[in-house]
């Protein structure tokens, strides 16, 4: 088998790998269920539609946050029973809101080395926990001799990164605004939505302000959740299904933690990543090539943030794309057409539910009302977190 | 080479807490468990539907094949598998008087529970020991475990 | 099989208990409080610490790397760049450049603020491009900072200084 060799990266695997199955639990702001009956839920009905039991699973990886959030330590032990990790190989990968799509990643390992044919993919996060609120456990993610003594709040990250992105582009809050509005409405349409609704741009402009420029409907809310994707080798794929998703490509990558010494108006982060990624699944013009994305969106500015990172439009012009609405449900380059995390919810690394597992819909034609109005055969699903650094990208297509 | 600071004196360190605190729900099976035990004083366990594994406390699921379980009461009787006498609190500080904590298996599941067991000795704690729970006054039920108030000798 | 094909709909189903916080107050959902005391202490290291004590002094100090010619701050003592030790520290200026900045209504709780305050990105005189430390904004109204501003540090009396980010009140505007 040749070899192909990217910066010194060698995309070798020893099998196809494709998905055929995903669930995911309703997004809410405080589920009375336990992480663990939640992993139940949302593998139960990725095991269901996969058409496969708990006994065909050989491997399990775990997604899941700061155990600060659920406030159990190590809680990929406590959460296990529930994630089917009982009696196999089981083991949890975290790189923040990255996990989100690092965890599918992680599964795609797995089988395309050829150690597990068949990799159960399980992501949680009950941040419901947290008090005095979730926000607060991102206290303890800042520099305690640099940071904590100025009493910052997390926001205030993403608020300096919002205005550098205006100010250097020249885009103005209204443009932005138009992002929670598409996906909030986008959310309408998703069974598991946390605050979906009809709104308007004034609505954003008007909304409570947390630390400008960032108001209250630039922001997504923490939500508890879970969900799950089944990944299995082409040979497995063949006997479950007509229709299965091949994973294509894969890619991440990390910036300094340095924060305040990068130029924060460009995601670099991002675009690595999807240059590993796009180089995998010889990929040239994403642009032309992928059909429907969901990009990591906690906040408005970061869609369009990451759609500059990852080579969609050009430094400054993902708002154009989203003014003329091409980024809409029945546009040309449909983003977030779960409704995303604005619109369906933010459990952190269980956004896997919007992001690859929404992906997985969308390119097996399974997403009802969300479908996109294109034809599709290659999406993108990309992640982001860590102290804002890292992200994840997963190519996926129907066509193998 | 960069000089180092060596004087302990000005090598700086912060001291501080985590000041957060949690609050965890029950879950939908521990919520019936809890509330059917603060209502009736009555203990439930769940059965799974496929191979009858009998879970305490109980499971809305059986985590072996993933089948649903279905509820049923139990005495909340049952013996003491393991036990070990406490004298340290989790702060590590001496407790008043030692506290003897046991496993218990309950009758009539494959689950246990650990508890702190009373009204007895920790010399005369003996494995296989037959307890049951003693309960706070009704009126003083939180929903929570420390409804039980301690496993006592039958 | 598969099941459904493509008529199928997913996710499946949307399951999933929501409860409130008046659920939770009233305790009509059982649950339980935990208050755990961990305490920690955070050492600063070689860096830090210099830096730290600099600030005391009314200084703010950086590092330099002869590979890169970058001087940066908050110092370290190696550049990730080059992945080597530092080669040396530098005084850097009180004054600097906004580089981009947000007017906070929160705290870290997300409980409103009193009255918001301005925090901003300020690129240090005498580092190079972009090296910035976090840093609050004050003596001006929130409405009329912006990115490029020049602002000065206000420092505490040297007696009240502790060797902290905070012996710098905040940061005002250079001129007027
Ligand atoms: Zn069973
Ligand atoms: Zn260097």
């Amino acid at each position: 088998m040749e070899v192909e060799v990217i910066k010194g990266l060698k995309f070798q695997k020893k099998q196809d790998v494709a998905i055929v199955g995903a669930g995911m639990t309703s997004f809410k702001r405080r589920l009375n269920e336990t992480g663990r009956e939640l992993n139940y839920y949302a593998v139960r009905q990725a095991l269901e539609e996969a058409g496969l039991t708990i006994d065909d699973v050989e491997i399990v990886v775990l997604g899941s946050a700061p155990d600060a959030f659920d406030g159990v330590h190590m809680k990929e032990e406590y959460l296990s029973d529930g994630a089917g990790g009982f009696d196999r190989p089981y083991m949890r990968y975290f790189v923040g809101g990255g996990t989100a799509v690092f965890a599918p990643i992680a599964g795609y390992f797995h089988v395309a080395s050829g150690l597990a044919d068949v990799c159960l993919v399980v992501c949680e996060e009950k941040m419901s926990s947290c008090h005095p609120h979730p926000q607060s456990a991102f206290k303890y993610i800042w520099d305690f001799f640099l940071d904590r003594p100025l009493k910052p709040n997390l926001i205030w990250i993403f608020a300096l990164e919002m205005r550098r992105y205006m100010h250097v582009n020249n885009v103005k809050h209204e443009d932005i605004a138009l992002v929670s509005v598409k996906n909030k409405a986008n959310a309408l349409d998703h069974p598991c939505s946390h605050v979906a609704e009809k709104i308007t741009v004034e609505d954003v402009l008007n909304s409570e302000p947390m630390a400008l420029p960032v108001r209250r409907l630039d922001v997504s809310p923490p939500s508890d959740g879970a969900a799950a994707l089944v990944m299995v080798a082409a040979h497995k794929a063949r006997h479950l299904t007509d229709e299965p998703v091949w994973v294509t490509g894969v890619g991440w990558s990390l910036d300094t933690t340095w924060w305040t010494n990068r130029d924060l108006y460009y995601p670099r982060y991002a675009a690595e990543s999807a240059k590993m990624a796009y180089k995998m699944a010889h990929i040239t013009d994403p642009r032309k090539q992928i059909d429907v994305v969901e990009p990591y969106d906690p906040f408005d500015y970061k869609e369009l943030h990451h759609l500059e990172g990852l080579g969609f439009a050009k430094k400054g012009e993902a708002p154009i794309l989203t003014k003329e609405g091409v980024t809409q449900r029945d546009g040309d380059l449909p983003v977030c057409p779960s409704g995303g995390l604005l619109g369906v919810g933010n459990p952190i690394s269980a956004a896997m539910g919007v992001k690859a597992c929404e992906i997985y819909w969308q390119l097996s034609y399974r997403a009802g009302k969300r479908q996109v109005a294109k034809e599709v055969s290659t999406g993108l699903c990309q992640a982001w977190g860590d102290l804002m650094q890292i992200s994840t990208v997963m190519i996926m297509s129907n066509k193998r | 080479m960069i000089e180092k600071i060596t004087d302990p004196e000005k090598l700086r360190h912060w001291g501080g807490k985590i000041e957060l605190y949690w609050v965890y729900t029950s879950g939908k099976a521990g919520d019936l468990f809890f509330k059917k035990l603060k209502a009736d004083g009555k203990f439930l366990a769940a059965k799974c539907k496929k191979c009858c594994w009998i879970y305490f406390p109980p499971r809305i699921y059986c985590p072996k094949d993933f089948s649903e379980t279905e509820y049923l009461e139990v005495s909340g009787e049952g013996r003491v598998r393991a036990f070990t006498v406490a004298r340290l609190d989790p702060y590590e500080k001496e407790l008043k008087k030692p506290e003897i904590y046991a496993l218990i298996d309950i009758d009539g599941t494959n689950g246990s529970i650990i508890h702190l067991l009373g009204e007895v000795n920790a010399e005369e704690v003996s494995i296989g020991m037959r307890v049951k729970p003693v309960l706070k006054p009704k009126e003083q039920m939180l929903g929570d475990l420390t409804d039980i108030l301690y496993f006592k000798p039958i | 099989m598969a099941v459904g094909k493509r008529k199928i709909e997913c996710p499946l189903y949307a399951e999933g208990t929501a409860v409130s916080e008046e659920d939770i107050k009233t305790r009509k959902v059982t649950h339980y409080e935990d208050h755990p005391d961990i305490r920690y202490s955070w050492t600063a290291g070689q860096a830090i610490s210099r830096f730290l004590n600099g600030l005391k002094e009314g200084k703010i100090l950086g590092v330099k790397c002869d590979g890169c010619k970058r001087i940066m701050v908050p110092p370290r003592m190696f550049c990730e760049l080059c992945y080597k030790p530092i080669d040396g520290w530098v005084e850097l200026k009180d004054t600097g450049t906004i580089l981009t900045y947000s007017i906070s209504y929160i705290d870290p709780d997300a409980r409103p603020l009193p009255k918001p305050i301005v925090v901003a990105l300020i690129q240090i005189d005498g580092a190079s491009q972009n090296m910035a430390i976090m840093h609050l904004i004050g003596e001006i109204e929130p409405e009329k900072v912006y990115v490029g501003m020049r602002v000065k540090a206000v420092w505490k009396p040297e007696n009240e200084r502790e060797g902290s980010v905070t012996d710098i009140k905040y940061w005002k505007p250079l001129e007027g």
